[in-house]
């Protein structure tokens, strides 16, 4: 089992929760809004008077098989429009219940 | 969820919630009446009280000052003024608007139950009279007629005016000019003298003898029958044949001593229309209801009752003011109509896209739709007001769907899609949105606090504006990110059209943007020549102050004349009408534009309700002429009102002579103004003087006409004094004697002949021959009861005398008026000037004071009323720029540039000719909201930028350049939206072309001047603030200004040299200067944050 922390602009959202589902990747945890910058230069999400706009981030826990393909389509979505910001970690799942 | 997510999600909800809006609008729409302006409720109140026998002086001094003294302390009264002559008092209360004049008549009642007991026994009881502009007729008609002219009043009455009087909402109607018939006898005194007969004892037989008397009822056999005695005449000749008395036992008859004449009242009014005898008919509403209504209704009668007419009575429109209301509104319409069309060209031309532009341009007539919903809840009608609103909000509508739809098309190229972007786009931009309604609502709002006659105008436009900013508002951040989601699309394909039509455009802009870029650079660098310059523009145009004229209302061309000739004092009436023909002539032969031209001459009688409410007398003429519409003709009725004045200066005969635009002299919001000096003082003489000085200064003051003097002249008549000695020895009395002149001169009411179920008076009186001199008075007989005849020459003397003038007084004190009407060619304030100049060199006796009131005062009001609006309305948009920013500064600095938008209203003004008036004013007041919109969303943008950490010059001018367009785009939705008001010539136009001036000139100059002015201040605060902030830093470091002060001053001039040779952002700048006295200059180099970097 691995986790996969994926941070993204609000809009993509639907289409993330959407790609999980079709992957079968059903368990996931969202947070709606959370704030954060890209480190090289990935434009603030701050929801602020300068920097309005927003960021959500998803983690799910998914099958080690699945990783792989999940991430290709992130990436492939990151790439159709870079400037929205889109980016996943992975790493073990030691333990679960 | 916000609204604009659930509008995203549920798009057919929000779209049936506008869908009813509209549909509940239009509804409303339907429903609306029109009308000319809002309801303008009465605030005057008259109070009415007789005393018979009484003369001006007796009234003034037992009627009017204890009446005067007890109503002047009723709440609310602004001015009490009152008219004391012969028989009878009226005071006119005139108070504040905007009470409720039910309360206050409640009041007045009570202070004069209070003060009844003190007023002299004969006099009668007051009696209040509301006056309201529902008297004002709404409706004149002419009717011409020939042969059937004797029986005129009967046939009108039952053919048109009966009819009429059924429709609903009508008040009154009377008939002028169809003088009534009248059964005279006209006794011949020398025969009468030879019978021993009088005219008393003609009247008792005659009455006497025409009568129906029941005789009771009485049984034959099994039947009851009822006993008459028919005696009434059945037509006028059967009175010759009457016994009047008997001599040497022969029968006196009436044919003897008297000629029976049926025919029509002697004193009446006479009216011409268009050269042609007829009569007129006049159309009261009753209170509250339409006048366009009720006009539709007696037009759609007129044929129909012309049919029931005889063929040579032709009934036909004199004054409709219904159609100046349709005109009028019907022009304003097309304004509007115009307004949307350029507003929906702006907005095409500059997004490029149809898509987008529908999205935009839907926001406008639901916000205008939705307005017509108040407007059918309060019961207020379509009028002038309420479409000058909608004509100003149309380019206002627009901007927040514009905020809104430009972000979300910015998410939508930043790869969102339609929908995620819709969300995300509105909730960013949200809150600015809302903010910059709210500054518009701080303008707007205020208007509805106004008191005063302004205010009963101006709160309609507040109300208005403010709902459909509020709906524009909603719409912006529900409806346009729900049609974003649905239209927009992510990527757009141009079409060959586009790129022929659009990229011309879009390399323009891109030029002008470049432009502004590079001269916002030059401006940065000098901000103070930048600031002294235009503070020096603005002092200039303070000096435009000087030629651009001040008025109250314009005068707006309604097509209508009213033209009121006096000729000296008791001339007859024949003469009058021979004169007045002969003007009316002349005219009609000279001004082709004149479409119908009716007067009036003659005394009205007593019960013609709305002729006795006027000025009328034989020496009178009252004239009304209609012109063609002010769109079918090239000269204004200004111009064609002076010629006319002109043209009767070539009349000698008349006395006074006054040509109204708009119907009636000063009335309010459409006629000429008026200037009326009130001369204060006791003295008659003393006064009498000053007016004629004030009169002869008033004349020999350029842009004045028709100078009139209130006081009337001292009317010349003839009394007769009796001696009471004489009397005494005779066995008579005053009355007696008194009464015997009466029923030879003015007749004695014998009885009523009776046809038709009509009655008409029988008069019995001295065959006109017979009374044409004063011997013919001298010689009249007096019976005393012991039979005795004896002329009045014997007891007494028929003398000339003059009666003393009307009373007039004002606040208390006698007055004179002196007003002079304001031609047009030099405005009212240099009139004034001129006039208040000659005036303080006059020599005035002590007691005397003179002052100026009539429109002036009203201009003067409002102006003070509206300087003060603008104050609060200034205070109040601080207060929520302020709370926007949450800074002090910031809303300071686009605060300053408002006095650049009243540079550009009066340079407009002085370009165009115009005035500074009420609509003027109110068009800068609007300014004040629209003109910090620019200056918020300048500033907005810049602060977003030093946010982002980019340098004060580097903020400032990339923020100009990325804003420019948005600015000078609602600038052009707005200027363009006000174009047709400002150009348009329709009827009416007259009165908001000032507006559209004021908004046009203000809202160009203030946006080009905010575009360079703002960004230069901007720099100038920003620079202190971060000096400041250093400051506090360095004294919370306790840094000392000592030898690190010295390096960084070495290393700024470093700084400055590498400057010089390249000039590029500084994003990341990090250089540390803690040198206040350099902050200044070095600003362009020092990261703002830098305090920040410091703290960590």
């Amino acid at each position: 089992m691995k986790s996969i922390l994926i941070t993204f602009d609000q809009a993509y959202y639907e289409r993330i929760v959407d790609m999980l589902e079709r992957n079968n990747c059903r368990g996931f945890t969202a947070w709606q809004e959370v704030q954060g910058r890209g480190s090289i230069k990935g434009e603030p999400h701050y929801g602020s008077h300068a920097w309005p706009s927003l960021a959500s981030a998803i983690i799910t826990v998914v099958e080690d098989n699945r990783v792989e393909s999940v991430l290709k389509i992130l990436h492939e979505m990151d790439l159709a429009t870079p400037k929205l910001g889109l980016r996943a970690f992975v790493w073990n799942i030691e333990q679960t219940i | 969820m916000s609204i604009y997510s659930s509008a995203v999600k549920r798009p057919i909800m929000t779209t049936l919630c506008f869908v009813a809006i509209t549909i509940m609008g239009l509804f409303s729409l339907s429903t609306l009446p029109i009308d000319l302006f809002p309801d303008i409720e009465t605030n005057t109140i008259m109070v009415m009280t007789s005393y018979p026998g009484a003369s001006a002086q007796d009234i003034e001094q037992n009627v009017t000052r204890p009446l005067e003294n007890t109503l002047n302390s009723v709440e609310h009264l602004k001015h009490i003024t009152s008219k004391s002559r012969e028989n009878i008092s009226v005071i006119t209360l005139e108070f504040e608007f905007g009470y409720d004049i039910d309360a206050l008549t409640n009041d007045v009642r009570d202070k004069l139950d209070m003060v009844e007991s003190a007023l002299p026994d004969d006099a009668e009881n007051p009696i209040i009279f509301k006056f309201s502009t529902d008297m004002i007729p709404i409706l004149m008609l002419s009717v011409q007629a020939e042969e059937s002219m004797p029986g005129l009043y009967k046939i009108l009455d039952d053919a048109v005016a009966n009819p009429l009087a059924r429709v609903d909402g009508v008040g009154s109607v009377s008939i002028s000019g169809a003088p009534k018939r009248e059964i005279h006898i006209y006794v011949d005194p020398i025969k009468l003298e030879a019978y021993n007969l009088t005219i008393e004892s003609i009247s008792a037989i005659v009455a006497a003898e025409n009568r129906n008397i029941p005789g009771g009822s009485f049984d034959i056999g099994s039947d009851t029958y009822s006993l008459r005695v028919q005696g009434e005449f059945d037509s006028p000749e059967q009175m010759s044949n009457i016994v009047v008395g008997s001599q040497n036992g022969k029968n006196i008859f009436l044919k003897d001593v008297a000629r029976i004449d049926d025919s029509l009242e002697e004193r009446a009014q006479q009216t011409h229309t268009n050269g042609k005898k007829g009569a007129m008919i006049i159309i009261q509403k009753q209170s509250g209801a339409n006048s366009v209504e009720i006009s539709n209704k007696v037009l759609e009668m007129l044929p129909s009752l012309q049919k029931r007419l005889p063929a040579d009575v032709k009934l036909g429109i004199i004054v409709d003011t219904s159609d100046n209301i349709r005109n009028t509104i019907n022009s304003l319409v097309e304004t509007v109509l115009y307004a949307l069309l350029f507003v929906v060209i702006v907005v095409f031309s500059f997004l490029g896209r149809w898509r987008a532009t529908m999205i935009i341009c839907i926001t406008i007539p639901i916000s205008l739709i939705a307005s017509f919903i108040y407007l059918a809840m309060t019961g207020t009608s379509l009028n002038i007001i309420s479409l000058s609103s909608l004509s100003i909000s149309i380019g206002m509508v627009v901007d927040d769907a514009i905020v809104v739809l430009e972000n979300v098309t910015t998410h939508i190229e930043r790869g969102s899609d339609p929908k995620q972007a819709a969300v995300h786009g509105t909730n960013e931009v949200g809150i600015s949105v809302i903010a910059s309604t709210l500054t518009l609502i701080a303008v707007f709002f205020p208007l509805t606090l106004v008191t005063g006659m302004t205010g009963v105008l101006f709160q309609q436009l507040g109300w208005m504006v403010t709902i459909m900013m509020i709906i524009s508002t909603t719409c912006a951040l529900s409806l346009t990110p729900m049609l974003c989601s649905q239209l927009l699309r992510k990527d757009v394909k141009h079409g060959i059209v586009y790129k022929i039509f659009f990229t011309p455009i879009n390399k323009f802009l891109d030029f002008i943007d470049y432009v502004y870029g590079r001269s916002l650079d030059f401006v940065v660098r000098h901000k103070f020549s930048t600031i002294i310059v235009c503070t020096a523009i603005f002092i200039a145009s303070i000096g435009l102050l000087k030629f651009v004229g001040t008025e109250f209302f314009p005068t707006s061309d309604d097509g209508r004349l009213g033209v009121s000739l006096e000729l000296p004092i008791g001339t007859r009436v024949e003469i009058a009408d021979e004169v007045t023909a002969r003007l009316s002539d002349e005219w009609t032969k000279k001004y082709p534009e004149i479409k119908v031209l009716n007067y009036t001459t003659g005394q009205a009688s007593s019960d013609n309700t709305f002729a006795s409410l006027q000025d009328n007398g034989s020496h009178i003429v009252s004239m009304n002429i209609k012109l063609s519409d002010p769109g079918e003709r090239e000269r204004g009725i200004v111009e064609i009102a002076e010629l006319m004045r002109q043209d009767l200066k070539n009349y000698p005969e008349f006395k006074k002579a006054q040509v109204n635009v708009g119907g009636s002299r000063g009335s309010g919001m459409s006629g000429q103004a008026t200037i009326d000096y009130e001369i204060y003082g006791y003295d008659f003489e003393e006064t009498d003087s000053v007016a004629q000085q004030l009169k002869k200064v008033l004349q020999n003051t350029k842009g004045t006409a028709d100078i009139v003097i209130s006081r009337s002249d001292y009317q010349p008549e003839y009394q007769v004094d009796f001696d009471r000695e004489k009397l005494a020895i005779y066995g008579l009395n005053l009355q007696t004697a008194a009464a015997y002149v009466r029923n030879r001169i003015n007749g004695s009411i014998a009885s009523l002949y009776r046809e038709d179920g009509e009655e008409y008076d029988i008069k019995v009186m001295y065959a006109p021959e017979h009374r044409t001199s004063v011997s013919d008075i001298e010689n009249i007989l007096i019976y005393s009861s012991a039979g005795n005849a004896v002329r009045i020459k014997d007891v007494g003397t028929v003398v000339e005398r003059f009666s003393p003038p009307t009373i007039e007084r004002k606040d208390r004190e006698r007055i004179i008026t002196v007003s002079a009407v304001v031609s047009g060619e030099v405005p009212m304030n240099k009139v004034i000037e001129t006039t208040q100049a000659a005036i303080d060199k006059m020599e005035l006796p002590s007691g005397i004071a003179i002052e100026l009131s009539g429109s002036y005062e009203d201009q003067q009001e409002s102006f003070g009323d509206l300087m003060m609006l603008g104050l609060l309305i200034i205070i109040l948009v601080y207060i929520v720029m302020a709370a926007q920013f949450e800074s002090y500064s910031y809303p300071s600095i686009i605060m300053t540039s408002i006095p650049f938008a009243f540079t550009g209203i009066f340079g407009l003004l002085f370009l165009t000719g115009h005035n500074l008036n009420v609509m003027s004013m109110i068009g800068g007041i609007m300014l004040i909201g629209i003109v910090v919109k620019n200056g918020i969303v300048l500033i907005d943008y810049i602060t977003l930028n030093r946010e982002r950490g980019l340098s004060i010059r580097r903020s400032v001018i990339d923020g100009g350049e990325s804003r420019l367009r948005p600015i000078v785009m609602t600038a052009l939705t707005t200027i363009l939206g006000m174009v047709p008001m400002a150009v348009s010539t329709g009827q009416g136009a007259e009165m908001w072309q000032p507006m559209g001036v004021a908004v046009i000139g203000g809202l160009t100059f203030s946006t080009l001047l905010t575009l360079f002015y703002v960004p230069a201040m901007y720099c100038l605060f920003a620079a202190f603030g971060v000096k400041r902030t250093r400051r506090a830093l360095r004294k919370a470091k306790g840094i000392k200004k000592t030898k690190k002060a010295k390096k960084s001053k070495a290393k700024k001039q470093n700084a400055k040299k590498e400057n010089k040779q390249i000039e590029s952002p500084s994003e990341n700048n990090s250089t540390i200067v803690i040198d206040d006295n350099n902050a200044d200059n070095n600003d362009n180099e020092t990261n703002d944050q830098l305090p920040n970097d410091e703290q960590k």
